[in-house]
């Protein structure tokens, strides 16, 4: 009987033990490595426990607060971008007009490009000099920085926001179009014969019905994009200035171009703690009244 | 090297100091020694995307057809040939036989041990005629604590190219092209000439007076530090002269004049320069709507490109010349910024005597001038490092400017200019970030200064560098000439 009892833990061990070597041990090392002095620039190897050091420093020496600023910003705005836009055209492929099918297969293309190709594409596109987007900016009378978009501190960030939500829009429209699939039509039938209006359709029977699959699609493209670094690094290098600096490419700054073992580390579980309060409090509000 | 080439005094040489190899089993005598064992070797050589790299590729089979030695190149970004060679250099795989490394790796990749001291090499093969390199190249790429590590390459000082037709049509003289004729030539007449030809009308073009390059960090350090240096900045209180003191001078009075001043020059460029990288400077140049501006030398040939390296001619081919760097004062001291790559040997390489010939190879005179020849998408390369080079009559045919570039080269030095102390590019990524906050007007020369003073005060003293407790040395260009000297048996 005890062994009946025991036999699934022990089946199950062995995943067990090697997710958790995999997840715990690379954070474990960063977490040594965070509390010593260990830069490759200096040494090729860890030289001193160095405390809180490495820690102090990410604040002192690397600009941690403007780029968590940008990158809560790029990555709040983006979502809510991003979801929105999809949901539109969720919802204008529902309505099943003619072409929608053409348009579905054309729309999934952007999200099939490496983000540093969609990088070098807009960064063209957007050249102050001869860019076509640029180009067609100023023909219409949009205000057009003389730096360019990528080279003006006010625009740098919004016009990476712009080129991810071109990128990452479609996923959020093909996946909310195949949820607003699944919901039931005889739901649908029955609240329009009880007279409810298609934007009351809308936001009490759609929009609740598509929570679960909403939810999971803001967390995941959330931490994505607050992780985001190709774009960036393409686009802009995180300039001008700081203007649109962000938490990864601090973190590649400080790891693979200042090779510093130690400060990249203490960043690294900043950068975590940071992202796991976030997500668990999105969590929290998300799914206090249900189970998940 | 092979065995018809190994002169007399080689051999005196070698033997006596064959027990000493014989001992030490890995020496370079022994490594000599077993050179016609290792002709069929197979050396893989790690370099960089720049255009020295398209030239040695061009010219590479003559080193197997000599030799009998297989190459094996592969060329990476900066970055990522970085990445990889730390990768390497901390697993202790023998990733590559020969690498090219950034003036700014030395130190690090030397005090860490990760790669050879060539001085041996270099001391016992009189073909590499170590003489005849300029010393300020020598001093600015491959010297560190009284070693030579690597061998240059390609060596860049800064040099400007102006528009002829433009000057003509301003009524200006032509500017100096030798220090000679220089005479008080300053940035402050360098500034004038600008204001003069800013919104100037050229053939229907309207012109910028000249570009920045602003992309933060290392782009805008890069031209930022000509200017700088030229105005008498240093970085630390004493480096690279011995007792070595850390302490950052960074907002020194010199240092910030400079920073205003380079503003001025923004304020002649597009307003896009902010984010331009080295390329975007010099085919914006070659496009044809910037008066003059000052850049690496290699740009010298580039800029008659239309863009990076495409093989179309420029519209300003044959309407640019180029000129020496003015002076801060009338007749006052000169810095010039001296950068480049140079080749060095891992101390995990297996092949080290055949990654020796190829280094001797593609760093000596011949290689070089082979490189300087090669026309494929135009000349592409004329970034020499020996005084031969400079004095051969058919590379001066092609690269009209090489005298000049010599003149920048003699006052070049890399170690005041951008100085490659451990943790250099650290400290050069706060510096560009503050210069490119300037540009776009969040901060003043001042703050900015400031900032970039209390954060290299932080960075270095957390990197223990203040105080500074390691020894010393007196790294001068006379240090490098004596060293140069004796290795070269004079």
């Amino acid at each position: 009987m005890k062994f009946r009892i025991r036999l699934p833990y022990l089946l199950l061990a062995p995943s067990i033990i090697v997710l958790l070597a995999l997840i715990l041990y690379p954070l474990g090392f960063a977490l040594r490595n965070s509390f010593w002095f260990w830069n490759l620039q200096t040494s090729p190897m860890p030289l001193y426990h160095s405390g809180l050091d490495n820690y102090r420093m990410v604040f002192q020496v690397t600009p941690f607060t403007e780029a968590l600023k940008n990158t809560v910003l790029l990555a709040g705005i983006g979502v809510f971008a991003q979801f929105w836009f999809g949901m539109g055209i969720a919802l204008l492929l529902y309505t099943h007009l003619r072409g929608m099918g053409l348009f579905r297969a054309l729309l999934i293309m952007p999200t099939t490009l490496a983000p540093v190709v969609a990088g070098f594409l807009f960064r063209y596109l957007l050249e102050p000099k001869g860019g076509v987007l640029t180009w067609l900016l100023q023909g219409i009378g949009f205000p057009v920085p003389p730096q360019g978009f990528l080279g003006n501190a006010n625009t740098a960030l919004f016009t990476i926001g712009v080129v991810d939500t071109w990128q990452w829009t479609p996923f959020f429209a093909i996946v909310l179009y195949a949820g607003l699939l699944s919901i039931s039509e005889e739901v649908l039938e029955a609240a329009l014969v009880d007279g409810a209006t298609r934007w009351r359709l809308f936001w009490s029977i759609s929009l609740p019905l598509l929570r679960p699959i909403a939810a999971f699609l803001v967390m995941i493209r959330f931490m994505q994009l607050f992780n985001s670094f190709d774009l960036v690094y393409v686009l802009t290098s995180g300039g001008p200035g700081t203007a649109s600096r962000t938490l990864s490419f601090n973190l590649y700054r400080e790891g693979l171009v200042n090779y510093n073992i130690g400060l990249t580390a203490a960043m690294t579980w900043l950068v975590a703690i940071i992202v796991s309060i976030i997500i668990n409090l999105y969590l929290f509000f998300i799914y206090r009244k249900r189970e998940w | 090297m092979s065995k018809k080439n190994l002169s007399r005094r080689d051999f005196l040489r070698m033997s006596g100091a064959a027990g000493a190899a014989v001992a030490g089993g890995l020496s370079p005598l022994a490594n000599l020694s077993r050179v016609a064992a290792q002709s069929d070797a197979t050396i893989n050589v790690l370099t960089v995307g720049d255009p020295w790299d398209l030239a040695l590729q061009s010219v590479v089979d003559q080193f197997t057809e000599m030799t009998g030695i297989g190459v094996n190149i592969e060329s990476l970004g900066y970055t990522a040939l970085q990445a990889r060679l730390i990768n390497a250099f901390l697993t202790q795989s023998a990733d590559a036989d020969v690498i090219a490394v950034d003036q700014m790796w030395i130190s690090q990749y030397a005090d860490n041990g990760w790669i050879r001291s060539l001085d041996d090499f270099i001391g016992m093969d009189s073909d590499a005629n170590f003489d005849d390199f300029l010393p300020e190249c020598l001093y600015s790429l491959s010297t560190w604590r009284n070693h030579v590590w690597t061998l240059p390459i390609a060596s860049y000082a800064q040099g400007i190219m102006y528009r002829t037709d433009l000057f003509e049509a301003a009524g200006l003289d032509p500017l100096p092209s030798s220090v000679a004729d220089a005479g008080d030539w300053t940035w402050e007449d360098y500034f004038g000439i600008l204001d003069q030809i800013n919104g100037m009308d050229l053939d229907g073009t309207s012109m910028y007076g000249t570009t920045v390059i602003g992309a933060q960090p290392v782009p805008v350090v890069h031209m930022f530090t000509g200017l700088s240096a030229s105005y008498g900045t240093r970085w630390f209180t004493q480096f690279p002269e011995a007792p070595w003191d850390f302490t950052p001078t960074i907002n020194s009075e010199a240092n910030v004049a400079a920073l205003h001043d380079w503003n001025r020059l923004y304020g002649w460029s597009p307003p896009e320069s902010i984010n331009y990288l080295w390329f975007d400077a010099g085919t914006r140049y070659s496009q044809g709507d910037i008066g003059m501006f000052y850049h690496w030398t290699p740009y010298f040939y580039l800029v008659n490109n239309e863009g990076y390296l495409t093989g179309t001619p420029s519209p300003v081919v044959d309407k640019t010349a180029t000129a020496v760097l003015p002076t801060r004062t009338a007749g006052g001291d000169q810095v010039v910024s001296l950068g480049g790559w140079s080749l060095g040997m891992p101390s995990t390489s297996a092949n080290q005597d055949a990654a020796w010939q190829f280094i001797k190879w593609a760093t000596g005179s011949e290689a070089q001038k082979a490189m300087g020849e090669v026309n494929v998408k135009g000349y592409q390369f004329a970034d020499f490092s020996r005084k031969s080079n400079y004095d051969d009559a058919g590379l001066n045919e092609i690269y009209p400017f090489l005298g000049t570039q010599l003149e920048m080269m003699n006052l070049g030095d890399g170690k005041v200019a951008r100085p490659p102390a451990p943790i250099y590019t650290s400290l050069e990524g706060v510096y560009g970030l503050q210069i490119n906050q300037t540009m776009s007007g969040a901060v003043t020369p001042e703050q900015a200064l400031e900032t970039t003073q209390i954060l290299f005060q932080n960075i270095l003293s957390g990197n223990q560098m203040i105080p500074y407790g390691v020894d010393s040395f007196d790294d001068t260009l006379e240090n490098t000439k004596a060293l140069q000297a004796s290795l070269s048996g004079m």
